[in-house]
């Protein structure tokens, strides 16, 4: 009985949109369960009818901001008020900043470290100004029931994607620009130290949070500047006297790239006017790529390291014991010169492809088709049954492993292992290779084209070398019963790069996931097991036939089976660091509370970040040092799509993963940002630089 | 000829400030602008009339909400009375145009003044928009100060409270009253301009 009242009580207050005359406002929540210690998006979500608006924090000329005030169960907390980027609206002489439609303010809620569990209730009480031409100040009591659990949070299919949606239309910060603010006469300049030359300025808009500081009407003139550009804002009649901080946002129509569309100000005045001239004093990364030759020659260097990690390896090796065999016939340089091609090509397929969904607005960085189990189920089954050939289980016409067929097909098979090599180069980004591509993605799309080949010219180098000086080969072992055997011992490294796969699938599926890739791989095995049985040329062509069309079933049937099956099951690692869930709102709470902040972003599909990981972070004396500095470890885990993640890695300049930023914690202290491959030598140095 | 030139300066300064009221030459320890305007009655009331007394211009839309919290709680009724009695002239001026929110015709004024109890020297019609325009009123309130020589002493808030919480006009601070007391007991003003809140001029 009672449990019933209570969840007639808090259906009650769930369901509870409040309508006044010109607004629906409700309390919503990303989440419907939560747990202890997660933290978690709530907002306050008001619908304007049509042609009314709300304010933005700072309301402009005239018009009020809306009000927020929290009633939430104890020993919760929760963080400031978030506004998304507003409109600027003009009525005659007048401006003012404000939300038409619906708007979303966020903030986040922090659940006490120990939850009794339960239902929870949330409560707002709202204060807006609602204007047409007129303006009515409406409120309303808001109220939202999640319930506390031990298990997990359980998200809200209903307002998990208009939550992400909003918080897309935050203002993101810019950690690697300065901003500093001076008075000349009746005018506030802003001048930005930009870490790599801005793109397009048009439109930009800045929204000043404080009131009366800068007439909103006036024009705001940009102008480039030697490190950055400048902003030149007219002084309001009403600003008697300035604050020491000019906090705003600054909007970009053409967008920050990345998708960002505005970014976050925090100018520091500086009292002497002549500002004009005063040479940057921002904070440019070392690894920050400005020229576009150094990325070319950054891109190629990456591009002939690829050739030796683990899993482009075996495809490469085993090409080259191909060349081996052409030398015999003097036809290794077309092979070697095809090869390239299809370096290329799939270099310039996949660049295009990131550009083009880049473009239509998705959050997206170099590896970003490892973030997606589909692909990974296909490309871990294409690896297993390259194995089983490679153990000499069967044979295909046109299998990379073949290397007794001559002419089309082998030109063919050239192509396809540079094609392959490159779908599977992308997890090994190499070191230089992150700021390479970062720094190729924010450029127009034919200079990133220009770097992708480069990277792809790197890789092919030392084959199209061993093609064009013949004489080279002589230093390659002559082909022999040895080859079969290498083949076989390359079939376990290409076991191996499988098992790291599935491993990573399971990361993101889920264990039933892995098991059905399991069964998988063994029903395809039987499958070319089949074929390579029945299917050879020994047999009459029904048999063959028939083999042939069994083992396809088999083959296919098994991978489309996972292919339905996935689902994803989260799984977290644990380790002695105690990692904190990556998000912009944690980092800057801890640096307001001058902590140092160590950011680990990661994927488990990156093949360099495990290795740092498992060699760094498990280090006693890392840990050890890490605790006795008191450094806050936050994971931004990019082993799923993660916008805000992409985000953070944009404004460091990169698109990929891995990437180490260390905060002093000092207030004005630059992110510091370690290299690639990090040991634990390098990062205990870096720690005892901490004051 | 005076007159002439007078005209002349206003239309020059209008036609500088009309797109962007903000750049008006409106500014504390200048001269304020010249202006008449006629009131319900259809008398004309110019602001040179009053050289060599304190002047308050009140911008008003008697239906925003800003406004009807201070005119609701008898906030500003009480400021009219108890500041012309010491010999202050109060200007109420309606900037909003025909058809927009907070216009009237000239017989409903005077009901709508008699209703609410209200008490300026005069309710000054501005349809055109020309004088809020000229001394570059953003909302409704926003208040203006000129003392006896004719110049600007205090332009904004009417109080330190932007809201439409009738409660809050206990609490607030009320700049206007500060500046007035000052000015008339012969102290310089302290706060001189501030950031004014309510709801837009409906030009």
């Amino acid at each position: 009985m009672l449990v019933l009242i209570v969840l007639l009580l808090s259906a009650v207050v769930i369901a509870a949109p409040v309508k006044t005359p010109h607004v629906e406002a409700e309390l919503v929540s990303e989440v419907r369960t939560f747990t202890a210690s997660e933290p978690f998006w709530v907002a306050v979500r008001l619908r304007m009818k049509p042609q009314w608006h709300t304010y933005w924090i700072n309301p402009g000329d005239s018009g009020l901001a809306t009000k927020v005030e929290w009633d939430l169960p104890e020993g919760f907390r929760i963080g400031e008020l978030l506004w998304p980027v507003p409109e600027k609206i003009v009525s005659g002489p007048l401006v003012t900043f404000g939300y038409f439609g619906e708007v979303f303010l966020l903030a986040k809620i922090v659940p006490p470290d120990e939850l009794i569990v339960g239902n929870y209730k949330f409560s707002a009480k709202v204060n807006w100004l609602v204007c047409r031409e007129e303006c009515i100040p409406e409120s309303a009591e808001l109220a939202l029931v999640l319930k506390g659990t031990r298990e997990f949070a359980l998200p809200d299919p209903k307002w998990k994607r208009p939550l992400g949606e909003a918080k897309l239309r935050l203002p993101a910060s810019l950690p690697n620009w300065s901003v500093t603010a001076s008075v000349i006469d009746d005018e506030l300049l802003l001048n930005f130290s930009t870490p790599s030359k801005v793109g397009n300025l048009e439109g930009l808009i800045f929204y000043c949070e404080q009131s009366g500081i800068i007439d909103y009407a006036a024009e705001q003139k940009v102008s480039l500047s030697q490190s950055g550009f400048q902003l030149r804002l007219k002084r309001s009649q009403y600003a008697a006297s300035l604050p020491e901080e000019i906090r705003g946002v600054l909007y970009n129509p053409a967008g920050w790239g990345q998708a960002v569309v505005a970014l976050s100000v925090r100018g520091k005045l500086i009292q002497q006017a002549y500002a004009a001239t005063s040479s940057p004093t921002g904070f440019r990364p070392i690894q920050q790529i400005t020229s576009v030759w150094l990325a070319v020659l950054l891109a190629f260097l990456g591009g002939l390291i690829l050739n030796l990690m683990p899993c482009v390896l075996p495809v490469l090796s085993i090409k080259v014991l191909g060349f081996v065999r052409r030398a015999e016939d003097g036809k290794a340089w077309k092979h070697g010169l095809v090869f390239t091609l299809g370096v290329l090509v799939s270099f310039w397929l996949l660049a295009g492809l990131l550009l083009l969904l880049r473009s239509g607005g998705e959050q997206l960085g170099w590896g970003f088709q490892l973030q997606s189990p589909s692909f990974l189920i296909c490309l871990s089954m294409f690896l297993f049954l390259l194995g089983l050939s490679l153990f000499g289980v069967f044979e295909i016409g046109l299998s990379l492993g073949r290397f007794q067929n001559t002419g089309y097909s082998g030109y063919t098979s050239s192509f396809l292992s540079g094609a392959l090599a490159t779908v599977v180069a992308t997890p090994c980004t190499g070191p230089f290779m992150g700021s390479a591509l970062g720094y190729a993605l924010l450029q127009p799309a034919l200079t990133t084209l220009v770097v992708f080949t480069a990277l792809a010219l790197g890789m092919a180098t030392p084959y199209l070398l061993l093609c064009s000086f013949p004489s080279l080969l002589k230093y390659v072992p002559k082909s022999g019963p040895w080859m079969e055997s290498f083949k076989k011992l390359m079939g376990f490294l290409m076991m191996g790069t499988v098992v790291w796969l599935v491993w990573v699938l399971g990361l993101q599926a889920g264990m039933n996931a892995v098991a059905m890739q399991l069964a998988a791989f063994v029903v395809a095995s039987l499958g070319v097991w089949i074929y390579g049985r029945w299917a050879s040329i020994l047999n009459e062509s029904r048999v063959r036939l028939a083999a042939s069309a069994l083992a396809g079933l088999l083959v296919f049937s098994s991978l489309l089976g996972v292919l339905f099956f996935v689902r994803r099951d989260d799984v977290d690692a644990r380790s002695e660091i105690q990692w904190q869930e990556y998000s912009p709102a944690l980092v800057a709470q801890l640096l307001a509370a001058r902590q140092p902040v160590f950011i680990d972003f990661t994927a488990a599909w990156c093949l360099s970040c495990q290795v740092n990981e498992r060699v760094t972070f498990t280090s006693q004396e890392v840990i050890d040092e890490l605790r006795k500095r008191n450094v806050t470890m936050v994971k931004a885990d990019w082993t799923l799509r993660d916008d805000t993640i992409t985000r953070a890695l944009a404004e460091f300049g990169r698109s990929g993963v891995p990437l180490y930023v260390l905060y002093s914690g000092i207030p004005g202290d630059s992110p510091k940002i370690l290299p690639e491959v990090i040991t634990p030598s390098i990062l205990i140095e870096e720690l005892k630089k901490l004051k | 000829m005076k007159a002439i030139s007078t005209f002349l300066a206003l239309v020059l300064v209008c036609a500088a400030c009309y797109p962007t009221a903000g750049a008006s030459g409106v500014a504390v320890g200048k001269p304020a602008p010249a202006f008449s305007l006629k009131d319900a009655d259809g008398k004309t009331h110019s602001l040179a009339d009053f050289k060599g007394k304190y002047v308050v211009l009140e911008w008003v839309n008697y239906e925003c909400p800003f406004v009807k919290k201070h005119y609701d709680t008898a906030n500003m009724q009480k400021l009219q009375k108890e500041f012309t009695a010491k010999g202050v002239v109060w200007l109420s001026i309606n900037s909003s145009a025909p058809g927009k929110q907070g216009h009237f015709p000239p017989e409903r004024i005077n009901a709508l003044m008699k209703e609410k109890g209200a008490a300026p020297t005069a309710y000054l019609i501005d349809s055109d928009g020309t004088v809020g325009k000229l001394y570059g009123a953003k909302t409704t309130p926003h208040m203006y100060i000129i003392d006896p020589q004719g110049n600007l002493i205090y332009m904004g808030a009417i109080d330190d409270k932007p809201s439409t919480e009738k409660a809050d006009v206990e609490t607030a601070r009320n700049y206007v009253r500060a500046a007035l007391e000052e000015a008339l007991s012969g102290k310089p003003v302290s706060v001189v301009t501030t950031q004014p809140y309510g709801c837009s001029v409906k030009y």
